[in-house]
């Protein structure tokens, strides 16, 4: 029985680790780049002396290992394994094997959503392990003793999951959620049902009225119910539209221009973001003039579109400023982004990135000051050690590939005047970009594709016109 | 074996707790005086300024030592290995038995070929001391868009910092906290956002939320100056637009197109406007009472479109205290425009003999520039120089007076081009500025460079603020405000 048991729940993980690994990777992307872990003392201790801090400290670190998506997805599989299995100490089988999932899926379509924090799901870790412990060390009145002195710990460590009243003061002073301001109805129903399934459970076990013959029985099926009941719940409301936008966000992060071009080839793009990015690849590859026309394409708002205040739509045309040679422009469009995370964290793309934007610029110091904060990350450090260096080193910087050919293009004071933009990119601006330098082949076709998507004719063969 | 191992392990720890203490032995005595940070070389203190403390300009540095001795034959020693760290106490001590005097600080480093020991410098005691504490803005320096802020109260004396408010605590941002004279029983600060309002506390009573924004003024009351006698407070209305630099030292360009000024009195919730001060054609901003009370000084500029030609001058207009009227002409102190410059944040001090301003290219908003410098008028002879003893070759910018009005705190980016820092200068009765130091931190580098926040808005305080965060933030919550009520005035008066 045991052995069946184990395997149910196999099951169970492998069925997440596969959901999270091959059809929501994008999803634990997300999560990764609006947090920065930091190996800090400060920052451990600004997130633990908060009711749930301990929890949340601990979504956090898992967290940054969502760089890397099956990492992320094996986190994620095993947290849920370790609630569904928490949950059978409590209740038991029979009756209740089926609904020792219930919390598991709940926390699954929890996490469908990529504001909801790992927090939360380690919130119901920590009070099922806390109810674990006290059951197993104690019994009768000692229990309730230890029970009363374990809720104020345990509120401290997981906050009020372990208390699952839903009061908003309560719920939303807890980083649960992304939203300062929404109510994670999804955890306090995981939380509930996790009392719920326990107390109903207990209450039926005093009274006897389970059947202990027909347990193996109603355990397969139990958990079958459930299984395709929740899983099927959790399928429908898997935000796969949501997925592909944070596909395109990633690629263009981390400048993966070919495989762009065979998603956008696999499947034409009709979100801004796609097409940003995917206009963006073309560029890179430097076949935007010719093919542009070929893939779906939405006016400006395609090309560069306007910055919005939100951390996540600037994130892609920063991108493209920043390749175009659009240094401030880039640098104003990340830090706003990375201000606008809702939960007031920080980001290691957007540090990384004004990092670079800085150095680029010659404002080392302020480069600097991103560069050791991230020297304080697991996976950030290795390229902030390698970029310490190139810190007022011109030599170094003048024979770095990137950072060269982006001074190349930038800007520059005597050749184009230090002119001011806002949110809306003009075609003055990609003109003056290609004429500070005239080898920048993506401020030409960024340019021409502008006159063209704009329909502006005259200017086109203006420009054309002056080129010769 | 076991045992060996535990006296191995137990002495490892002990070392690591002790960190590094060791005597300067077999120094290499170096010629030059110490390159440390922050540069508090030859700067004069306030006889009750927390521990200047401070680490090696250089990361090489193994270990630090610092040994302060004064003319009487004290010492206080202290080392460690990225700062030196005084006792505070033993600190005080020093400096309350060294008023007037200097004090001989040689430090030692330790680097991978042993120690090196540098010339002694000396820091000066001023007799004149500091006030209760500073309040500031922590903000990121970003453009439009806002994340974690609040407003903060240091403790001088100490390293104690803590939050009055912060935007967590409800959906918006704060700003323009400002005092009567440091004195936090008149207090004004301002919320942004869906739970807009202005929070005004007269004579240590309870706050109370205002809607400023009435059918008579151009918007929300913005930039504040409290009257000496506490009744009013001069507020500027500004429409103000951001745009950003494509290229060059500058990011952001902070410009009005269109503001005004008026005074609002406390006792009668009514707002005193003048003709004089809401011209079309002119834009009036940074409004501040002189020490004695009979006059406003403020900036004054003519409208343009062009941003880099908007010039402010520094202006005054009479007003009298008693009948809350204002004078019928407007005289101008500084013609910075004609000398192609800009004056902002104009900051009387209180003995009514100096104004300190800021002075750049152009525009109003000067922490963005660069190129901007504090000046000091002499309200005695009219005649401005530059506080080149307290400017550096980065930006200074928002500045005031301690209640003594012998110490300036001041807001400087020299520190790394971007994050502003606090610093603070003496100036003695006959306008002598010395050399300005930084906000003391027990570990400054770390404290400095951790700290993604500008010191923003720097002002003192006389004593603890008593501002009651969660009480604040239930009234920003709460929505109901009441009006500012307008008295008209007209220029004859």
């Amino acid at each position: 029985m045991k052995s069946l048991h184990g395997l149910y729940t196999l099951l169970f993980g492998v069925a997440v680790l596969l959901f999270f690994g091959l059809a929501y990777p994008h999803h634990l992307h997300y999560q990764e780049q609006y947090q920065l872990f930091l190996f800090e003392g400060s920052y451990v201790w600004d997130i633990v002396r908060l009711p749930g801090g301990v929890a949340d400290l601990l979504g956090r670190f898992c967290t940054q290992f969502f760089l890397y998506a099956w990492v992320g997805a094996l986190i994620v599989a095993l947290l849920l394994m370790a609630v569904q299995l928490l949950m059978l100490r409590l209740v038991g089988g029979g009756w209740f094997y089926g609904l020792s999932f219930v919390p598991s899926f709940l926390l699954w379509l929890l996490l469908l959503d990529e504001n909801a924090l790992q927090g939360g799901v380690w919130a119901i870790v920590l009070t099922l392990l806390t109810a674990c412990f006290i059951v197993k060390l104690t019994n009768g009145r000692m229990r309730y003793v230890l029970l009363i002195i374990a809720i104020p710990v345990l509120y401290w460590l997981a906050g009020p999951v372990c208390f699952p009243i839903p009061i908003d003061s309560l719920w939303l002073d807890a980083h649960y959620y992304r939203y300062p301001t929404v109510f994670p109805w999804l955890l306090w129903a995981a939380s509930i049902s996790v009392f719920v399934i326990v107390g109903v459970a207990h209450f039926i076990r005093r009274h006897k009225w389970h059947i202990s013959h027909l347990s193996p029985l109603i355990s397969c099926l139990s958990f079958l119910l459930v299984a395709v009941i929740m899983g099927s719940f959790v399928w429908k409301n898997a935000n796969f539209k949501a997925e592909k936008v944070m596909q395109y966000d990633f690629m263009a992060t981390h400048q993966q221009w070919n495989r762009i071009l065979e998603t956008v080839n696999a499947e034409k793009p009709n979100n801004q973001i796609g097409v940003t990015v995917q206009n963006l690849a073309l560029a890179m590859h430097g076949m935007l003039l010719d093919h542009m026309f070929e893939y779906n394409q939405n006016g400006i708002a395609g090309l560069l579109p306007d910055v919005k205040e939100d951390a996540t739509s600037p994130i892609p045309t920063a991108e493209a400023f920043y390749q175009l040679g659009m240094i401030n422009v880039a640098q104003r469009t990340v830090f706003e982004a990375q201000e606008a995370i809702l939960d007031f964290q920080k980001s290691g793309r957007c540090y990384k990135r004004l990092a670079q934007t800085n150095l680029i610029n010659g404002q080392y110091e302020v480069a600097r000051k991103y560069l050791s904060a991230l020297q304080k990350t697991l996976f950030y450090r290795g390229w902030a050690n390698e970029t310490l260096p190139l810190l007022g080193d011109e030599e170094a910087i003048a024979k770095h590939p990137e950072y060269r050919r982006l001074r190349q293009c930038a800007y520059k004071e005597d050749l184009t005047g230090d002119f001011y933009f806002s949110d809306h990119v003009t075609p003055e601006m990609l003109e003056s970009l290609y004429y500070t330098n005239t080898d920048n082949r993506l401020a030409y076709q960024y340019l021409l594709a502008y006159y063209m998507l704009t329909g502006d004719r005259e200017r086109y063969n203006q420009f054309m016109s002056r080129k010769q | 074996m076991r045992k060996k191992l535990y006296i191995i392990m137990g002495l490892m720890g002990l070392m690591g707790l002790m960190g590094c203490t060791e005597t300067v032995s077999d120094a290499r005595q170096e010629a030059g005086l110490p390159q440390i940070y922050p540069d508090y070389l030859g700067v004069t203190i306030p006889v009750n300024i927390a521990p200047l403390c401070f680490n090696m300009a250089d990361e090489e540095a193994l270990c630090i030592d610092a040994v302060i001795t004064d003319s009487h034959g004290n010492s206080l020693h202290s080392q460690g290995e990225e700062s030196v760290d005084f006792d505070i106490d033993d600190w005080h001590a020093l400096l309350a038995q060294n008023q007037g005097d200097s004090l001989s600080v040689t430090v030692s480093a330790k680097y991978d070929d042993g120690w090196h020991t540098y010339q002694p410098f000396s820091i000066h005691v001023s007799p004149d001391s500091i006030d209760y504490g500073l309040c500031y803005r922590l903000i990121e320096p970003g453009y439009e868009v806002w994340s974690k802020m609040g407003i903060y109260e240091r403790d001088l004396s100490t390293f104690e910092e803590r939050a009055l408010i912060e935007n967590t605590q409800f959906e918006g941002c704060v700003n323009c906290h400002s005092f009567n004279r440091g004195n936090p029983a008149d207090m004004s600060l301002h919320i942004r956002g869906p739970h807009g309002a202005t929070l005004l506390r007269h004579d240590g009573g309870p706050f109370t939320a205002y809607n400023t924004k009435t059918d008579q003024t151009i918007g929300l009351c913005v930039y504040p100056y409290w009257h000496p006698s506490g009744r009013y407070v001069a507020y500027s209305t500004n429409t103000t637009r951001q745009l950003f630099h494509s290229t060059g030292r500058n990011r952001v360009e902070v410009f009005d197109e269109a503001s005004d000024l008026q005074v609002y009195d406390v006792d009668k919730n009514e707002l005193l406007l003048s003709p004089l001060l809401k011209r079309d054609t002119v834009f009036e901003t940074y409004p501040v009472f002189s020490a004695d009370g009979r006059s406003l000084y403020f900036c004054a500029a003519r409208s343009s479109n062009q941003i880099d030609s908007i010039r402010y001058n520094l202006c005054r207009i009479d007003f009298d205290p008693a009948t809350g009227s204002f004078g019928n002409r407007i005289d101008t102190l500084v013609h910075a425009a004609e000398q192609h410059k800009s004056v902002s944040f104009p900051r009387p001090s209180y003995d009514g003999r100096f104004l300190c301003y800021t002075l750049s290219d152009y525009g109003q908003f000067s922490i963005w520039h660069h190129e901007a410098d504090l000046w000091l008028l002499d309200l005695t002879t009219g005649e401005s120089r530059i506080m080149e003893e307290a400017n550096s070759e980065d930006t200074e910018s928002f500045h005031n007076w301690s209640t003594s009005s012998r110490w300036l705190v001041l807001s400087s980016r020299r520190d790394d081009g971007l994050y502003t820092r606090p610093y603070f200068c003496h100036v003695d009765a006959h306008g002598n500025v010395t050399k300005a130091f930084m906000l003391p931190q027990r570990n400054p580098r770390r404290f400095y460079r951790d700290r993604f926040y500008s010191f923003n808005v720097p002002d003192f305080v006389i004593s603890p603020t008593r501002f009651d965060g969660r009480k604040a933030s239930r009234i920003i919550n709460d929505d109901t405000r009441k009006n500012f009520g307008v008295r008209k005035e007209t220029a004859s008066e």
